[in-house]
């Protein structure tokens, strides 16, 4: 059987090799662009997974007393003081200088609106619950979650790391577990501190300039009175879940850093990873809330 | 811990190439309690990739490496670390944490290992430091002190506690000289004590000094790992 030849002019063929170059030139101009958005979206799912990862890790591994041998206890305990000692000046300014926005806003414009009573529960909704997480979130990040993420990123790139495992030291129970029980302890620390502060400071200034009349004790009674028992979960544990994972996160970001990075393309990452996170904890409560 | 076979038992170990870069090329050693083997390399890179291999930290595309009887790749995570604990080292790859003072840096490992009191550890790690020219313990950070005392403290770490295996890469050039005896004994005291010795020598003058009390001498190339003869 011989095949008839087939003219190179033929018109059959050349519509579907038209139509096959520029499929092939749009793909060609469209594959940079697609490969970018892959790489991006692997890379963030890649951090949100191991994040996940490491939080179920840390929470596993905090259980067992065999974690908190005396390298990770001494551990935790310098990074608790460098979390507490490090934010607290932080955070008392800027809980002092929100009450006097915050309080003495709420107090001004609802005695104006003649809804005085509804101070309280105000207070409480926007100070306490959504300002005091992020803000003390935000304060946990730039003092202390940058220098873990640099002093981790450095070890990593160094090979220090690498030593340390060498010596039979993990480095997730060494640095990642105290450094991120360390921070959720000091997140709640700070975050109580920081509500109590900027109400304590609202009052006084309120008080002062004869806005309100009531004793201290009223003023704090009114706040609690306001608080539902979902309040009374959802505030201590916003604060420690933005501590969780605000250490978590630069522990993490310091660890997973490629063979490409630098401190220079690290610590834009680790601040933008630690505002997400810190947004993310506080929306996800708020939803539920 | 008593043992009767082998420290480390290395088998037709293929390292894999993609992930270690190491060429892919099967490993025999055997080293009993008290042997001490000299391989001799050039290449500092190659040795420290060769000690992470006994250290189970090489995949492998084939083959075992054991230590104390036990497989690497058998190991869970923690099992493997706490094995690791009980390797002496001296490796050239930064392994020095700025976040510690040097004394800490030395007992780090000690301290997260055994449950040897803390006084004890640092007494144990100042006879140490002494007999190898420090007046006592350095306290300042790593990054501080020279590299003269940054090998004398990284032989005091790697003797420090009861190692079962000691895998020494070739910090000749930086160790001082008033420094070598008490290297040389530190090694013959492990060895007594029924530890195995791997030591690292770029040179053969390096290790002349201890030559008649070696029992293994291996070359490192490219193309595996050869008995020398002749010790």
């Amino acid at each position: 059987m011989t095949a008839a030849p087939v003219p190179s002019d033929a018109p059959g063929d050349s519509p579907p090799d038209g139509r096959l170059g520029r499929l092939m030139s749009i793909l060609a101009r469209v594959r940079p662009v697609l490969a970018w958005v892959g790489r991006l979206t692997r890379h963030q799912v890649r951090f949100v997974l191991a994040l996940v990862g490491a939080a179920w890790g840390v929470v596993r591994e905090s259980m067992r007393p065999n974690s908190w041998r005396r390298t990770v206890r001494e551990e935790f305990r310098l990074c608790l003081r460098q979390v507490v000692a490090g934010g607290l000046l932080s955070t008392l300014i800027t809980a002092t200088l929100t009450g006097l926005m915050v309080v003495w806003q709420a107090v001004y414009w609802l005695g104006f609106a003649g809804m005085a009573q509804m101070t309280g529960s105000i207070l409480v909704s926007v100070l306490v619950r959504e300002i005091a997480p992020v803000l003390v979130g935000i304060i946990l990040l730039g003092r202390s979650g940058m220098l873990v993420l640099t002093e981790i990123g450095i070890l990593t790139l160094g090979g220090q790391i690498r030593a340390l495992q060498a010596q039979g030291m993990d480095p997730f129970l060494l640095l990642v577990l105290p450094r991120t029980c360390a921070f959720m302890v000091g997140g709640f620390t700070l975050g109580i501190l920081f509500a109590t502060i900027s109400l304590l400071m609202g009052f006084i200034i309120t008080h002062s300039a004869g806005v309100i009349t009531t004793s201290v004790w009223t003023f704090f009674a009114n706040v609690l009175m306001a608080m539902s028992s979902w309040d009374f979960l959802v505030i201590p544990l916003k604060f420690i879940l933005v501590g969780f994972f605000v250490g978590l996160g630069a522990c993490m970001t310091g660890l997973l850093v490629d063979a490409e990075d630098t401190i220079a393309t690290l610590m834009p990452r680790g601040f933008a990873r630690g505002i997400m996170t810190v947004l993310v904890v506080n929306i996800l409560f708020s939803m539920g809330g | 811990m008593a043992q009767d076979g082998p420290v480390l038992d290395i088998r037709a170990a293929q390292p894999s190439f993609d992930e270690s870069g190491m060429a892919p090329v099967p490993v025999d050693l055997r080293l009993m309690p008290g042997d001490c083997a000299v391989i001799e390399c050039r290449d500092f890179a190659r040795a420290t990739l060769f000690a992470d291999l006994c250290s189970g930290m090489i995949a492998l595309a084939s083959g075992s490496v054991r230590f104390m009887g036990l497989d690497w790749t058998e190991l869970g995570d923690r099992q493997l670390y706490a094995l690791r604990g009980r390797i002496g080292r001296i490796t050239r790859r930064g392994s020095w944490l700025d976040l510690f003072g040097t004394h800490q840096n030395i007992i780090l490992q000690q301290l997260h290992h055994t449950t040897r009191p803390t006084d004890d550890v640092v007494a144990d790690a100042m006879r140490l430091g002494m007999a190898f020219g420090f007046p006592g313990l350095p306290l300042t950070g790593p990054g501080r002190l020279s590299a003269a005392d940054l090998a004398r403290a990284a032989c005091v770490r790697a003797f420090l506690g009861r190692p079962d295996l000691l895998v020494l890469e070739d910090i000749s050039d930086m160790l001082p000289p008033d420094a070598t005896v008490a290297f040389l004994e530190a090694i013959t005291a492990a060895r007594d004590r029924g530890a195995a010795v791997m030591w690292f020598a770029r040179h053969a003058a390096t290790w002349a000094d201890y030559r008649p009390a070696v029992n293994v001498h291996l070359r490192l190339l490219d193309e595996g790992l050869f008995p020398v003869r002749g010790v």
